[in-house]
Formats: C-alpha cells, sequence, structure tokens
C-alpha cells in the first residue's frame, strides 16, 4: 500500500503524460456549448466607440495564470483588431512580471498597436483610487495623455480586468467603479473565482466574464477568424484535463467511501439481528 | 517555441531554465526534496529581487525621489513618504515603536479602502440586487428569500456556546452542512486550476521542451 501511494503521482504524471500524447477525441470539446459569454463580450466591445481607449487591469497570478492565457491573448488580439488604444496597468508585481512577457509578445506581433503602459502602481486598492483621479502616462500619444492625466480612468470606454487571487475584477468592481460612473466592465479571471464573482455578474456590475476554461474557449472560438487570436497560443488539452478529473474524482470517492462504508456495515448488522 | 534540438538562442536557453526548473518541482511531487528545496529558495529569492527592482524603478525614484528632486519645497506629503520610506528600509536597526509607524499606516490604510469599497461596491449593490420588490416577478422573490434563508442558517452555524433550542441546533447544523457543501465546491474549482496548470507543464516539457506532437 505505502509502495502504492508512493507511485502514485508518478503514476499521474505518465497518464497526463499520455493523455497530452494522444489525439484528442473528437467528441470532446472544451468549449462549452450553451456559452452566452462569447455573445455577452461581443456584445459589450460592439458598443465601444471608434478607436476606443481601453484600461486593462492586468494582476493575474502565476499559479493561475495558464488558465486564463488563451483566452486573454485572444481578448487583447480581438480589442487591437478593432482598433482600441490599450493602457495597460499593474497594481502587483506578479502582475507586473506576467505584463511585461505579453507586451514584448504584442509589441512583436502587431507594430501598429497603441498600447501605453501605465507600469507598475504600488498600493493595491489605493492605486486603483489614485487611478480613477488621474492617470499619469507620460509615454502616451498628447491627446490621450490629457485625457488620462484629467479623468484618469474615466477617461475610458471600456474596463478589462486580468484577475488573480490577490487583486481581480472584485477590487474593481468595489474600489473603481463607484468613481467613475458605472463604465462597463468585462473581466477574465480563474474557475476558483467564479463563485466570488458570479453575483456581480447577475446584479450587473461586471457585464461580461470569461471565468472557465469552456467560457474561455467558447470566446476564443467566437474570434478564431481574428489574426493572432488563436494562433499562438494553445487550449488546454482536452483529454489529459478530463483524465485528471477522472483520477481527482476516483481519489475523492475512495475517501468519502471509506467514511460512510463503516456506517453502512454497522446498519446492515443492526437490520439482520 | 524551441525544440529539443534547435540552435541554442536565448530562447532556447530560456526553455531548457524553465524545463529544468519544472523537472525540479516535479521532482518533489515524487519525493526529491533536496533540489525541491533549493528551487523554492530560488524563487524566494528571485521574487525578492523582482520586488526591490520594482520598488526602486517603479516606485521610489520616479514617485518619490524625481518629484521631489524637481521641486523640493511645494511636496510636503513626498518628504513625509522619504521619511516613512526611511523608516521602512531603517526597520532592523531602529526601535519597534518608530519602525510600526510606516507599517501601521499601510495596513490601516489598506484596510480602509477595501472596508469602504466592500460597502459601497459589494455590499449595497449586491443587497438591492437580491432584495424582494412587490413589482418583482415570482423568480426573483424566490431568490431573495433563498439567499436570505442561507445566509440565515450559516451565520446561526457561527453561534457557540450558551443554552440553544432544537430548532437552533437543527438551523445551526444545517448551516454548517450548507458551508461545507460551498466550501467543497470551491475546492473543486481549485482542483481544475491546479490540474490546468499540471497539464500545461506537462504540456511545456513534452512540446515546447522536448518537441513531441509539435
Amino acid at each position: 500500500m505505502g509502495l502504492l501511494l508512493r507511485a502514485a503521482p508518478l503514476g499521474l504524471l505518465l497518464l497526463l503524460s499520455v493523455g497530452w500524447l494522444l489525439p484528442q477525441p473528437s467528441g470532446l470539446t472544451l468549449a462549452a456549448r450553451a456559452s452566452d459569454i462569447a455573445l455577452r463580450v461581443e456584445a459589450t466591445l460592439d458598443a465601444m466607440p471608434e478607436s476606443p481607449v481601453v484600461v486593462v487591469g492586468f494582476d493575474p497570478d502565476i499559479g493561475t495564470y495558464p488558465e486564463i492565457r488563451p483566452a486573454v491573448r485572444a481578448l487583447l488580439a480581438d480589442l487591437l483588431e478593432r482598433e482600441a488604444r490599450l493602457v495597460l496597468v499593474n497594481v502587483t508585481p506578479e502582475g507586473r512580471a506576467l505584463l511585461l512577457a505579453e507586451i514584448g509578445r504584442l509589441r512583436a506581433s502587431s507594430e501598429r498597436a497603441v498600447m501605453v503602459d501605465l507600469g507598475f502602481v504600488a498600493g493595491a486598492e489605493a492605486a486603483l483610487v489614485a487611478l480613477s483621479r488621474t492617470a499619469p502616462a507620460p509615454d502616451a500619444p498628447v491627446a490621450l495623455r490629457a485625457q488620462l492625466a484629467a479623468d484618469g480612468i474615466a477617461a475610458a470606454d471600456l474596463i478589462v480586468v486580468v484577475g488573480g487571487n490577490e487583486i481581480g475584477p472584485r477590487t474593481w468592481v468595489e474600489q473603481v467603479l463607484p468613481r467613475v460612473d458605472q463604465l462597463p466592465l468585462v473581466a477574465i479571471s480563474p474557475t476558483v473565482l467564479l463563485p466570488e464573482l458570479l453575483p456581480y455578474v447577475e446584479s450587473g456590475q461586471v457585464d461580461a466574464l470569461i471565468g472557465t476554461p469552456g467560457d474561455g474557449a467558447a470566446y476564443r472560438e467566437s474570434v478564431a477568424s481574428t489574426p493572432g487570436a488563436a494562433a499562438d497560443d494553445r487550449l488546454v488539452d482536452r483529454l489529459a484535463l478530463l483524465l485528471g478529473l477522472l483520477v481527482g474524482i476516483a481519489v475523492l470517492g475512495q475517501a468519502l467511501g471509506e467514511r460512510i462504508l463503516p456506517g453502512l456495515r454497522i446498519g446492515g448488522r443492526g437490520e439482520r439481528a | 517555441m524551441t525544440g529539443f534540438f534547435d540552435g541554442l538562442q536565448a530562447d532556447t536557453l530560456a526553455t531548457w531554465v524553465a524545463a529544468l526548473a519544472t523537472l525540479v518541482v516535479l521532482g518533489g511531487l515524487l519525493g526529491e526534496r533536496r533540489a525541491f528545496g533549493w528551487s523554492q529558495h530560488l524563487l524566494a529569492g528571485l521574487v525578492t529581487g523582482f520586488l526591490g527592482l520594482l520598488a526602486i524603478t517603479d516606485v521610489i525614484v520616479p514617485r518619490l525621489l524625481v518629484p521631489l528632486l524637481e521641486d523640493p519645497g511645494s511636496r510636503i506629503d513626498l518628504w513625509a513618504g522619504l521619511v516613512l520610506v526611511g523608516l521602512t528600509a531603517g526597520a532592523p536597526w531602529l526601535p519597534r515603536g518608530i519602525t510600526a509607524v510606516p507599517v501601521s499606516i499601510a495596513i490601516g490604510s489598506l484596510a480602509a479602502f477595501a472596508l469602504g469599497g466592500a460597502v459601497v461596491g459589494t455590499l449595497l449593490p449586491q443587497v438591492a440586487t437580491t432584495i424582494a420588490r412587490p413589482d418583482g416577478d415570482a423568480v426573483q422573490t424566490a431568490v431573495a428569500i433563498g439567499s436570505a434563508a442561507i445566509s440565515a442558517l450559516v451565520l446561526t452555524s457561527f453561534l457557540h456556546g450558551g443554552p440553544r433550542g432544537r430548532l437552533l441546533s437543527v438551523a445551526s447544523a444545517s448551516g454548517r452542512s450548507l458551508l461545507v457543501i460551498g466550501l467543497g465546491g470551491w475546492l473543486g474549482y481549485l482542483l481544475l486550476s491546479r490540474l490546468i496548470l499540471l497539464v500545461d507543464r506537462i504540456g511545456f516539457l513534452l512540446g515546447d521542451w522536448l518537441g513531441v506532437g509539435l
């Protein structure tokens, strides 16, 4: 039993590797079939004016970024295709490290993209409050620089929040939206934040939330024809994910069975007696 | 992305470093603790270095020192900020009563913003959305009643000590069960997130590093 337990992690790694190497079954899809998320995101983006200013709060964490990365890249490509002027900002150091990599990738793939990097702003919630009043952007084009200096985030036509465990859509809803006259907000966050964020979607404070890999895949499919939206990143491997989930369910079921079985045995003996 | 036999360029080197770090971390899963421990120290050191660099290049120099040097007379708030930075940096050598000042200001202001935001941005709008209205439809009313009932049951589960009636005990047990079900659901989401991370790393090792299946 001890040997089996020690070999279990290696077995899991081998199983996931085999799942990754095998061809994807045709009936196994990641995109949520009944998801209206893609429609909601597209409707929010369609409502923007021409050459919109989009503030992107980029604060994912390293532990969950692989989950949302395909959707993030698809959304950024979609925004640039719509000639949006992106104003990028971080309030967490992890988000800064990840954003620097994304900016390098975007600059390499799109020379005409207008991106203004506000940099790392210290202070977490306090930083968001300060940015909602004024957002110094010395490297921005003159008109946009004046707009951001005078109105802060309120100068934007849309807010996009790429969230993680520390700073995410909830923080933006709490600190920024009450100060900028309810700008539309689109959020991308890992699945673990879904229970926390769904009430904001229901209340209309968040206009569209890509909160699961299925939602992300559905949105990515909807913008597949957009240059750069789907070409340079791969979705999570469906078969490997399914195998991993089955292992997880089996382990949890076994643990639950160990708790329940003694009680059932005692109950059975009592009935026989 | 680079494969196993590509020419040795900067991105190839980065891929190799990342692959070795991934193998060391996965080795920790298989029982190799020493190299895993070193990788944790390496991560802590790199994160600390990055934080320090970020604090100097993105915060202290452009937002504190440069404005002070340009116009030293008019920004008293920045002088106060400089004193607080000095107190924080000198924490190992200064009395605790003095070094507690910048820490207290940081914690207090963060708590104030978080609390105010939670009330204005979450509590009030969510209550306004959930609350039952005379002109609301049956579904909205049912949702409102259900939300209120679940909130009440969960709150009763936090009652400890004191005399209780049978009804309150049942309500408290139900609240605890609801809380555990909620936590279970949340752990399920967490499992999915971490599983995706593991599959992503396996994809990185097999695809980007070894060039298999590309």
